[in-house]
């Protein structure tokens, strides 16, 4: 494995935030982390609340602007580039192409049904229309979302439903990089499922995927290494499955 | 990755009252006002700078005077700037500065090179006159002649924007304010112009028919890849509709950035103490 093989390779990734509305209040996220990952790998991150593990996906995808460090993304053309170093502009292009999110929720909530609101994500990231509305309703079926609901206004639909559609918009297209957030926290175990099988094939398919889930199970089915933070920086990590030995004995202490 | 802007603002400045320039150093964010002690004149905006692509929408959020209408004011040629450029990728492949042309030569710009909303649609239509009429206007100055397209076009333009057919011979007058403004959507497109500057478009209007309203500004600017300016003092209309923006205070730009991430992470005070109040 070389360091040229990596679709992203952080180094010394750090954020501090400023409060000026509290006398300039400094709080550090994060400080100084360094992760790589290979295509097709699926790194899980774990560690207890205020790890630093949503500003670790923020500070890449630029919704956070990272304090210090360097963010190099692989992109699908080969090249190797440093997102911290990019314009807004050039960010935003990358963005759903090369680079995907997927929050909890859905934001902004359009009045738009699922299908037109997963097949335009598709859309934005090229794919011509009737491709997109094609993929769209596969991977509605796929998460379960009834037919019924596929032209109902999203704002009015639950959760659990907004989740799902928000992960089906997130990975119509497949990014060089997926930055995943507690994608699957507000589903029943049967829909559980569905999404994880999903989300299991993206690595199949060569996407590397950086995840955070609120459980362990998810994370032992998932992922390829599980990277344990702590206090705005990397504290270890390996296999799931000494990993995982060591976060159920932090539960258990 | 392409970022050819479609639309050029730099160093746009506005001084209302003496241009005495020494109204710079009392005035801006640092200083908590934007009237000069020295010269008594008011600095509503000063370098004010963006580039805005074709398909994008920039936001320029601030509060009530902080000069973001002013900024459009002086783009849209309603109102002369003291200083800057602004520069359209249709007019002369972007070389030439608009604010320098003469008169007639800018209004003409408004024909099909820029359009613009305004929040109050008096503003932008003829009340006494009415829908189709409306947009006949903007397509006769374009040089349309015969009458069976006109009528042809606006129809189609305002089932576009959504306003009932039956509607297209009554007087603007006689509309709601959300239906006024779906009419002057579909003016502002009659001629499919390559940048569309929006000025509080959904500001005063009930939150239902606001909602409707950004809905169809949404689908717009996805369909026609118009390269869109959006003021508004509202974080839930910028976030809705912009992937980039810019904060404005006391006639300057605090801060420029990605749309979530200046929601998410704002740095200069003044706009984290805007985004603390609206989350509130």
């Amino acid at each position: 494995m070389t360091f040229a093989d990596n679709i992203l390779s952080v180094r010394g990734l750090s954020k501090d935030f400023v409060l000026h509305t509290i006398d300039g209040r400094r709080v550090e996220a994060l400080r100084g982390v360094d992760l790589d990952i290979l295509p097709g790998e699926h790194v899980a991150l774990a560690g207890s609340s205020g790890a630093g593990k949503s500003s670790l996906l923020k500070c890449i995808y630029r919704t956070y602007e990272p304090s210090a460090g360097s963010v190099v993304l692989r992109l699908r053309s080969g090249s190797r580039i440093d997102l911290t170093l990019l314009s807004d502009q050039e960010m935003s292009y990358l963005r759903g192409r090369d680079i995907g999110y997927v929050s909890q929720f859905l934001r902004a909530e359009p009045r738009r049904g699922p299908l037109d609101i997963v097949a335009r994500a598709g859309v934005s990231r090229g794919m011509d229309r009737n491709t997109a509305r094609d993929a769209a309703a596969v991977s509605l079926k796929r998460l379960n979302i009834d037919e019924k609901l596929w032209d109902v206004h999203a704002s009015v639909l639950s959760g659990g439903e907004k989740q799902r559609i928000n992960l089906a918009a997130g990975t119509i297209s497949s990014p060089q990089l997926l930055l995943l957030d507690e994608p699957v926290s507000a589903l029943d175990p049967a829909n559980r499922e569905a999404a994880l099988d999903l989300i299991g094939d993206l690595a199949t398919q060569g996407v590397a995927v950086l995840a955070v889930f609120h459980d362990v199970e998810a994370m032992e089915r998932l992922a390829s290494r599980i990277v344990l933070m702590r206090d705005g920086r990397v504290e270890s990590s390996g296999e799931p499955s000494s990993m995982l030995e060591i976060l159920t004995q932090g539960a258990r202490r | 990755m392409t970022t050819d802007w479609a639309l050029r603002v730099s160093s746009l400045g506005k001084i209302h009252g003496s241009a005495d320039l020494r109204a710079l150093e009392d005035t801006g964010p640092d200083i908590g006002t934007a009237k000069s002690a020295i010269t008594g004149s008011i600095v509503a905006a000063w370098d004010v700078g963006f580039e805005v692509s074709p398909g994008e929408a920039l936001g320029v959020i601030g509060e009530s005077g902080s000069g973001k209408s002013t900024v459009m004011r002086c783009i849209a040629g309603d109102q002369p700037s003291t200083s800057g450029e602004v520069h359209l990728r249709t007019v002369d492949d972007g070389r030439t500065n608009v604010l320098e042309l003469d008169p007639s030569a800018r209004r003409r710009l408004r024909i099909s090179d820029l359009a613009v909303v305004y929040q109050d649609p008096a503003e932008g239509l003829r009340l006494n006159v009415t829908a189709g009429g409306n947009i006949a206007e903007a397509l006769t100055a374009a040089g349309w002649r015969h009458f069976g397209r006109i009528r042809d076009r606006a129809a189609e333009l305002l089932e576009r924007t959504e306003v009932p057919h039956s509607r297209m011979d009554d007087l603007v007058g006689t509309f709601s304010g959300g239906m006024r403004q779906r009419v002057q959507l579909a003016k502002a497109l009659a001629n499919e112009p390559p940048v569309l500057l929006l000025d509080e478009p959904t500001t005063g209007l009930d939150a239902s028919v606001a909602a409707g309203v950004l809905d169809l500004i949404r689908n717009l600017l996805e369909e026609t890849g118009v390269a869109a300016v959006v003021v508004s003092h509202d974080f839930a209309v910028i976030e809705m509709l912009t992937t980039r923006c810019v904060v404005m205070n006391h006639g300057r730009i605090v801060e420029a950035g990605l749309t979530d991430r200046l929601l998410e992470d704002p740095h200069h005070p003044y706009s984290q103490r805007l985004v603390g109040a609206a989350r509130a």
